[in-house]
């Protein structure tokens, strides 16, 4: 091995030496009752919240150099968890890694300009935001979501019986068998994809301004849907039996309302754009 | 001294010390019987509060107590979720909240009255939605500024985010309109706004320093 190799290995090796020395590693752990409170405020780096037997809250930290703290405040059954940024700290040198294990019918609150934000297997109330933080929520059931990023990806998978909110600006949404009393996406100009059934006796209200909505469902769905794009087109490979009222002019190409399915036990469905692309397809029997 | 002055001169006079108290006691078993009666209790209490005085262990559970049960708050030296006034542009931050809520409560009048009014007169309303910056007390100005503060990727997501917003606004009100009794139309527009205040809630986010 020439002189030359050695010198940039054993930079190299240096730097990663530096880089291990730099980051550092926290754990604590909290009693709390049930239905505890968690919020955590992560200006940089990632957020990930698994469920955990009993009651106790276990945060794991990796903060990534010494300008950044963690401070933990516990009043009585709520826990908050801070990201303290010291003078200098910037996206890289204040960001901070954590993995919580938290009783499964904590309620979180989640921030973090960056992200990435993960939930899952839980089932208390949960907020996620952040501006360029992508989200990621699965196997959560029976409690209220609410989702906002600017323009980062937002994933729901499996998320049952919930009220869901998902506000997004560019970033695309999916929502993989999302059911609940109320799902709603509001984007601006992200791809908004909705695969599953649309449950029993929800209200789903699909809406962006220049993203396109595609909602993919089973052949054994049943709702009242309307869709409609000022500016853009829709589409539906499904038949649907015709409304005899409509409250807007369904024309070919830009609108279309109707039922499918058994109308006695159909969910709500709203898909609206100005200048996005609707479509409302059957899903194929070979991904069923 | 009657039976009643007497009574009444106990809450001056040291209890039962006085001339006049004297002669009166001396004349009067029942209130000789009162006043040896308040001078044990006296003595009792004194007693009682040196024995019983809780040390200051149980002072700290009690604080402990009642700081868990939400009570009372421990002093915070770390900075708060809110923003600071006294930090340089502080201020700043508590426009995305405060846009937030006028944007959305003014999305809502819109949402709620227009349809009525616009049938009869629509150009008034589509003013009154137009100037959210008058109504809002802010402008994309400020939304620039703080997104200059940051790095020149995000400065362009902000802009592009910005734009794409207020194209939708703008849609949004074109729709409202042609179609001033269209409940949908009403809705996006609102949504619209929803979006926008988002948009300068994320952007001076008030977690970053």
């Amino acid at each position: 091995m020439s002189s030359r190799k050695v010198k940039l290995l054993a930079i190299v090796g240096v730097m990663v030496v530096g880089t291990v020395a730099a980051e550092s590693h926290k754990e604590y752990r909290f009693n709390v009752g049930s239905k505890a409170r968690i919020s955590v405020n992560n200006p940089y780096g990632s957020i990930s919240v698994k469920a955990a037997v009993g009651n106790v809250v276990v945060v794991n930290a990796v903060l990534y150099s010494d300008k950044v703290e963690v401070d933990n405040t516990q009043t009585g059954n709520h826990l908050e968890v801070q990201s303290h940024l010291l003078a200098g700290a910037d996206a890289d040198s204040g960001r901070v890694d954590y993995e919580l294990l938290v009783p499964a019918d904590a309620s979180l609150t989640l921030h973090s300009s960056t992200g990435p934000l993960h939930a899952e297997k839980l089932h208390g109330d949960m907020t996620l935001e952040g501006a360029a933080a992508a989200v990621d929520i699965r196997d959560v059931s029976d409690a209220h979501v609410h989702v906002k990023t600017l323009n980062g990806s937002v994933m729901l998978k499996n998320v049952q019986n919930e009220s869901v909110e998902v506000d997004s600006l560019s970033g695309p949404v999916t929502l993989d068998q999302v059911t609940g009393p109320l799902v709603q996406v509001i984007s601006t100009s992200g791809r908004i994809t909705y695969a599953g059934d649309f449950g029993n006796s929800g209200e789903y209200r699909l809406t962006s301004h220049s993203g396109d909505i595609e909602a993919v469902v089973p052949e054994s769905t049943s709702a009242d849907v309307s869709a409609r794009s000022v500016r853009g087109e829709v589409h539906d490979d499904i038949p649907l039996q015709p409304k005899t009222h409509t409250w807007f002019p369904t024309e070919e190409g830009k609108a279309f309302m109707g039922t499918m399915g058994r109308a006695s036990v159909s969910s709500t469905v709203v898909l609206r754009s100005f200048s996005g692309k609707i479509h409302l397809s059957k899903r194929s029997a070979k991904s069923q | 001294m009657t039976c009643i002055e007497l009574q009444e001169s106990l809450a001056d006079v040291e209890l039962g010390t006085g001339p006049e108290q004297q002669i009166h006691l001396k004349t009067c078993p029942e209130c000789a019987a009162l006043v040896r009666e308040l001078n044990a209790i006296i003595c009792s209490a004194a007693e009682l509060r040196e024995a019983d005085e809780p040390s200051p262990r149980v002072w700290n559970c009690i604080q402990i107590v009642l700081r868990e049960e939400g009570l009372i708050h421990p002093p915070r030296p770390r900075r708060s979720l809110l923003p600071s006034f006294d930090a340089p542009w502080g201020w700043t931050r508590w426009l995305a909240p405060v846009a937030a809520a006028l944007l959305i409560a003014v999305g809502a009048y819109v949402y709620q009255h227009a349809p009525a009014q616009v049938a009869t007169n629509v150009e008034p309303v589509i003013n009154g939605v137009s100037s959210d910056a008058s109504i809002a007390g802010l402008n994309d100005a400020d939304l620039l500024q703080e997104a200059a503060k940051q790095t020149p990727a995000m400065k362009a997501e902000f802009e592009e985010d910005l734009r794409r917003v207020n194209q939708y606004i703008h849609d949004a009100r074109d729709v409202v309109a042609a179609n001033p009794n269209d409940e949908e139309a009403h809705r996006s527009l609102l949504e619209a706004y929803q979006e926008k205040a988002m948009l300068f809630d994320l952007a001076m986010d008030r977690s970053l320093p």
